[in-house]
């Protein structure tokens, strides 16, 4: 099995890579691993006499946590078999399919991407900006015995009928390299970072990647560390994240490391956000103030670590919803 | 039984399972105008189900539905609620 940094050409330039200085030959060498760790940075203003620090995950090459599991996803693909003349298809709300999509592309790979109606305008234009195909839909579509995962549900047969033996569906909500990603390269990154001293960790149930992956390993370290789980209302506007009051749990979510699950709803979520923006100077999508909000709510003394799963850059048609006249002239 | 039905567009779907036939078909009734016909061949059972519910849900019409075991065939006329080829 080779994987994608062995498969990346020679470059044709007198210069090679060289991380010191920051500088690469491909985009996949600014993969995140325990050498090479997105930032960990601490909140200051927003909740004073905490010790919170965010992991900036949108500073990963394609923007998002979602860069880890697209790529381990990828490579759990080809160590199974050869990717040459297959296409891909995933559900995905967005991260997932943009980095995905990017690193098919790198591989010349075709992809088609299901995605939920709800998910803002500017990752489904993102997503065929790479070129992948873009089917949207809604949660229920299936008028009968509806699955509420409308896009799981169309990857899956998509995948099924006749035709899908082209398909290579990594199915991000059952794969155990989703949770792998995380195990072998977030959650190592979080302990060395924080030198060990790592009391509480905070992230978003979505595909549950990351908090099964990260808890796993951080409690194999010190079984006293607090793993915690946020959860969004129903009807939640939070992409990347699920309500498991009207979505399926997924597969590899591991309940034996979580040790509480704090449900945000999208006005907490909102102002909080708007708040490490206006206090923190921080970009971030919407569902790191949810995970900020439940850090803040819980209070706990000692080091914390949330996860920030993406910028803030994708999400301004949601954003306008929520301020109002704010930052207009008032005349 | 439906020889007689004015069929404007056949979308096969033989050999997807749903809920793709469900899928593709709302894509072209999307763009049909009202009152045009869709003649959709299915290969799974679901789809005598999803199908006819589709069909109340969107507010189009089911002019026929012929279950020939293994094959299932619906005639969709696009309902005139949505405005047309606007839903």
């Amino acid at each position: 099995m080779t994987t994608y940094l062995e498969r990346i050409p020679q470059p044709a330039s007198v210069l090679g890579t060289d991380r010191n200085v920051r500088r690469y030959h491909d985009i996949r060498q600014l993969l995140p691993d325990v050498h090479q760790p997105t930032p960990l940075v601490r909140l200051n203003h927003i909740a004073p006499g905490l010790d919170i620090y965010l992991k900036l995950e949108w500073l990963n090459p394609f923007g998002s946590v979602k860069d880890r599991a697209a790529s381990y996803l990828l490579e759990g693909l080809a160590s199974r078999g050869s990717l040459h003349g297959k296409q891909l298809v995933e559900a995905s709300s967005g991260n997932t399919a943009i980095a995905l999509a990017a690193l098919a592309a790198l591989e010349g790979l075709p992809i088609t991407i299901t995605i939920p109606d709800g998910v803002p305008q500017e990752k489904k234009v993102l997503l065929r900006m790479l070129g992948a195909e873009v089917w949207e839909t809604p949660d229920d579509l299936c008028p009968v015995d509806s699955p509420r995962d409308g896009a799981i549900a169309l990857a899956r047969s998509i995948a099924g009928s006749v035709g899908g033996e082209n398909f290579l569906w990594p199915d991000q909500y059952s794969n155990p390299d989703n949770v792998r990603a995380h195990y072998e390269t977030t959650g190592p990154e979080i302990w060395r970072q924080t030198e060990g001293r790592v009391q509480t960790f905070v992230a978003g149930f979505g595909t549950c990647g990351t908090v099964s992956g990260v808890g796993r390993f951080l409690k194999e370290q010190d079984r006293n560390i607090r793993i915690v789980a946020v959860e969004p209302q129903k009807g939640h506007r939070l992409p990347g994240m699920k309500s498991f009051a009207e979505a399926r749990e997924p597969d590899i979510l591991d309940r034996s490391v979580i040790d509480q699950v704090v449900r945000v709803d999208d006005d907490l979520a909102y102002s909080v956000t708007k708040r490490l923006y206006r206090e923190e100077g921080l970009i971030v999508g919407p569902s790191t103030g949810a995970i900020v909000a439940a850090a803040t709510g819980l209070a706990e003394p000692g080091l914390t670590v949330g996860i920030s799963p993406d910028s803030g850059f994708k999400y301004a048609s949601f954003f306008v919803d929520h301020l109002g006249d704010e930052g207009l002239p008032q005349v | 039984m439906n020889d007689t039905i004015v069929v404007d567009e056949t979308l096969d779907t033989s050999g997807l399972l749903c809920p793709l036939p469900v899928y593709k078909a709302g894509l072209i009734l999307n763009r049909l105008e009202t009152g045009k016909v869709l003649h959709l061949i299915t290969t799974d059972p679901g789809s005598l189900e999803d199908i006819p519910a589709l069909a109340r849900q969107r507010g189009d019409q089911l002019l026929g539905l012929e279950n020939k075991g293994t094959t299932q065939l619906f005639w969709l006329k696009k309902g005139p609620t949505q405005g047309d080829g606007k839903k």
